[in-house]
């Protein structure tokens, strides 16, 4: 069952489009990474599927309820903590107070401090918490990890794995910081230029994907090539599929900044599922 | 909701009441000060059975102690709608584009629709309170001073803090404010366009104002100034021969000599009057008597109203079409679709493997 289901999503601001024909699925469960170059549509992406705005063609389909964290957490300044989680009280049907509290005194967020004059990691605590006291099904956070120091970075992180071995949640969350994302997500969408590149299983895509290294001569037919780089007269190709015939090249698992890195590099490649099985 | 609204304005709110409730006290302290002026010289008031009620000592008296007041607020029929609709309109969606907080505002579950719905409801409503409350306490006080003088109609100023009038400038200028701040998505630069539309609206209204019905015109004779001090003039008056055709200033009779005055002296002008009046000559001039006081409040009231209206209609049109419209956020059931329209073109073939990607056009 899928979580988030995208059908030929496009977006017009002004005379140009910032996504283009974008279908992609997030199955239930699943820790999804939205990456890509600034500009590349992520946010867009993201403000669609929490109906912050008016698709041009295509649609959104979220099973259950989303919860949203913009990019910089916008919160109410002169909120204290405590009117803040009134706020979402007040302004949500399904809203869980115990656990938002629970959260924040094991996080050490006094409910009295005002929100303007938090530090940038219980900023971003704040605002993860206000959204997970929701109950969501869905959770779409925007660049949660920007502008956090390295402690705060992982505190974010392992507070959003915690949910998600606890409730089973989906999580789709953006960054253009790869690495950030390495260790907990289980689901790639690349997108690039306003269009879509890459949707699937991270497992499953570095194991259909090879870094062939070789001399520059060797042959590369047979292959189906993503992305080449050269080094003198070394090159590097990342290549959908096992190895190819000519045994001069050296293959090996990529990981997945190279895969990423490999699709950005050539903006025409991309690796998606059927559309029969998005829009399943 | 309603907690939301009062908690993210009540910096406004709170101001603009204790802002009423000073004015309050100082028209009323104002007030009973006057009357026990007046009680020290008639014990039961005026109008009483003693000539001070109409001697100079009495104008003089109550009009020095009016006037008082008066330059406090002689400003504020201008200002005031000002400030409402930069501190309480511009704010309301200026301030939330400008933080980045209508990402956070309008992802929980409350609609966008619903929010603007009780935002401005509260809000306006307030707005309209204070407005009605203001000119309440203005009409509750000018009476002891102005019994019988005037009715507040001839002066824009007074007519702007009596009646609907102040209630509806009130409104007026909130729905601009949150027009501004909806379209700039500043609120500095909506406060500047605020204070700008409601000095060009209002100077505009009061261009206007002549034509909100037909004026009398009457002639005068032995005098060019209407005896009624409070009537609205339209224009200026003309001249009318003894045989009752209008004639313009050049084309009165030589032999009253028309000479200018120097300095701020009237005698030469007055001696000119006097000289055409004697020739027979009455002096027409046009004008609304306070009688329409009422009409003029309505009218104006309706034409501010509507244009509060069409403004509040229009910030909340713009409003929604920038989201998705609207429609409930995702989740108002147990599965539910933001927005669907027809892809124009979907690829048509493909396996479970990955697949190169034709790109659209």
């Amino acid at each position: 069952m899928n979580a988030l289901e995208v059908t030929g999503l496009a977006v017009r601001r002004r005379r140009s489009w910032v996504l283009r024909d974008c279908s992609l699925a997030v199955p239930a469960g699943r820790v999804a990474a939205l990456v890509g170059p600034n500009g590349a549509g992520k946010t867009t992406l993201m403000h669609a599927a929490v109906g912050l705005l008016a698709p041009a063609r295509g649609g959104v389909t979220v099973r259950g309820q989303a919860a949203f964290v913009a990019q910089d957490k916008p919160l109410y300044e002169t909120f204290t903590v405590a009117e803040t989680l009134r706020f979402g009280r007040r302004t949500n049907d399904r809203w869980d107070e115990e656990a938002a509290r629970r959260r924040l005194d094991r996080l050490g967020i006094p409910l009295g401090g005002r929100v303007g004059r938090l530090s940038g990691g219980q900023r971003a605590q704040v605002a993860l918490t206000l959204a997970l006291a929701r109950l969501p099904d869905l959770l779409v956070l925007d660049e949660p990890l920007a502008n956090l120091d390295p402690v705060a970075r992982h505190d974010v992180m392992r507070s959003i794995m915690a949910e998600v071995a606890e409730r089973g949640l989906t999580v789709l969350l953006s960054s253009h910081v790869v690495s950030d994302l390495e260790d907990t997500c289980d689901w790639l969408i690349v997108l690039n230029g306003g269009r879509l590149q890459v949707s699937g299983d991270i497992e499953d895509l570095l194991g259909g994907h090879s870094v062939l290294t070789g001399p520059a001569g060797a042959s590369a037919a047979g292959c189906d090539v993503v992305g080449e780089s050269r080094t003198g007269r070394q090159v590097s190709l990342l290549v959908r599929g096992g190895p190819p015939p000519d045994p001069r090249w050296n293959a090996r698992r990529p990981g997945l900044d190279e895969l990423v890195m490999g699709y950005l590099r050539s903006p025409a490649s991309a690796a998606l599922p059927a559309p029969a099985e998005v829009a399943g | 909701m309603i907690w939301v609204t009062w908690r993210q304005h009540r910096a406004q709110i709170l101001v603009t009441a204790g802002f009423l409730a000073a004015l309050g006290l100082l028209l009323l302290g104002s007030a009973l000060e006057a009357r026990s002026f007046v009680a020290a010289h008639v014990p039961g008031g005026c109008p009483g059975g003693t000539a001070f009620c109409g001697s100079l000592e009495a104008a003089v008296g109550l009009g020095e102690r009016y006037d008082a007041v008066y330059s406090v607020f002689g400003w504020m029929p201008l200002v005031l709608p000002a400030l409402v609709g930069a501190f309480w309109g511009a704010p309301l969606l200026g301030r939330e584009y400008e933080r980045g907080t209508h990402l956070l505002a309008w992802t929980q579950r409350v609609p966008v629709r619903r929010w603007l719905a009780i935002k401005l409801a509260v809000l306006g409503g307030a707005v309209v309170a204070g407005g009605l409350l203001l000119s309440l306490m203005v009409s509750l006080w000018r009476p002891v001073f102005r019994e019988g003088i005037d009715s507040g109609f001839g002066n824009i100023g007074i007519f702007n803090m009596t009646g609907v009038a102040p209630a509806a400038w009130w409104l007026y200028a909130f729905a601009l404010g949150t027009l501004a701040g909806a379209v700039l998505k500043r609120t500095l630069p909506a406060m500047a366009l605020v204070v700008a539309g409601v000095a060009a609206t209002m100077f505009a209204l009061f261009a206007l104002s002549d034509h909100y019905a037909t004026p009398q015109r009457t002639e005068l004779t032995g005098s060019v100034v209407l005896g009624d001090p409070d009537a609205r003039l339209v224009g200026g008056g003309t001249w009318v021969d003894p045989a009752g055709r209008e004639v313009g200033t050049a084309d009165t009779p030589a032999a009253c000599e028309r000479r200018l005055d120097v300095g701020r002296a009237g005698r030469n002008t007055d001696s000119w009057h006097k000289c055409l009046f004697d020739a027979g000559y009455r002096y027409a001039v046009t004008y609304h008597p306070p009688s329409m006081f009422w009409r003029f409040q309505w009218t104006e009231a309706g034409i501010l109203l509507l244009a509060s209206a069409v403004l509040g209609g229009l910030a909340v049109r713009i409003t929604l079409r920038r989201t998705a419209g609207g429609t409930p956020l995702p989740g108002a059931h147990d599965s539910s679709r933001v927005s669907t329209r027809t892809p124009n073109s979907s690829p048509s073939t493909g396996t479970r493997s990955s697949l190169p990607w034709n790109i659209p056009k």
